[in-house]
């Protein structure tokens, strides 16, 4: 929707209040286009919903009440901006239940390879291996429920009951969702791991070496 | 207070990490974690992780271009 025509369908505020809302806003730009990004994976969808989230929060400045939390407010507008918009019609699978794995998944897996473990320190070893690429395409391979609170809580900080304000569900859902995406973005973490290793033709494939990898390795990505 | 035992510390450590467990708690969960050794590198781990994921994933600012449009917005 064009400004044009928003102008036509609200009062606008008045250019006081206009000054008071760029300011507001400008302090959580950063963090809202990373969000964005995460949420849609794709550049052009996050400069989109980057936008929508903006001429949303002008519209509904008016019902914002100074000294909230405003951090919270404009990232709530933009997840239902994101649901509205990008959510696939088709409910996505929740994929595999990871009830089976550990919350310490990947300690465990770093602990058990004779790879990391040669190295003195498999942990940081470990850590070390890891790119940014990697991580970033681990958290958006996630479902985009447990992405959703995997990125609000990890990424940008949120407490259990802002997260819970800004996608609108209970506590209680925030935390199952943690546990779980946080167990789903260590086995991604391992695998994408993994597959780094072996096209740096560093030592061949650990020993549990699976034939279950998702071929997923261009989808969705930047 | 009992002390608390390896499962129960365990299973509450992303709380613990989160900050979002009470104070008693927490006192609780520290003390474990630093006398042990099979929760203290599990819990020292799991904070690198996740601080490396956070590390991670941020993104540089906001292209100016597009922030100057955003604004841009409001005045047309």
């Amino acid at each position: 929707m064009g400004a044009v025509a928003l102008a036509e369908q609200v009062p606008i505020p008045a250019s006081a209040d206009r000054q008071q809302f760029e300011q507001m806003v400008e302090e959580h730009l950063n963090g809202l286009f990373g969000a964005a990004l995460r949420m849609t994976r794709n550049r052009t969808n996050a400069e989109d919903l980057l936008q929508e989230t903006f001429l949303r929060a002008w519209r509904s400045f008016h019902t914002f009440r100074p000294g909230t939390n405003a951090r919270a407010w404009l990232y709530r507008i933009l997840m239902n901006a994101y649901i509205d918009n990008y959510r696939k019609a088709t409910r996505e699978p929740e994929v595999v239940d990871q009830d089976d794995v550990d919350e310490f998944y990947l300690y465990s897996k770093v602990q058990e390879s004779d790879q990391y473990r040669r190295a003195g320190n498999p942990e940081e070893a470990f850590l070390q291996t890891l790119m940014d690429a990697d991580v970033k395409a681990a958290l958006e391979s996630l479902p985009e429920a447990f992405r959703a609170v995997v990125m609000l809580a990890d990424i940008d900080g949120f407490s259990y009951k802002e997260i819970a304000e800004i996608l609108s569900i209970p506590i209680g859902t925030v935390m199952s969702r943690l546990h779980r995406g946080r167990k789903q973005l260590q086995v991604a973490l391992w695998e994408y791991a993994r597959r780094a290793r072996y096209v740096d033709g560093a030592r061949p494939q650990p020993p549990e070496s699976r034939s279950k990898d998702r071929p997923s390795a261009g989808e969705g990505r930047r | 207070m009992s002390e608390l035992d390896c499962e129960q510390v365990l299973e509450m450590v992303w709380e613990y990490l989160d900050g979002e467990i009470d104070e008693v708690q927490y006192r609780g969960i520290h003390t474990h974690i630093e006398k042990c050794g099979d929760c203290g590198p599990r819990y020292e781990f799991q904070r690198k992780l996740m601080a490396l994921v956070e590390r991670k994933c941020q993104e540089g600012p906001i292209p100016a271009d597009l922030k100057q449009r955003l604004f841009q917005l409001l005045k047309e």
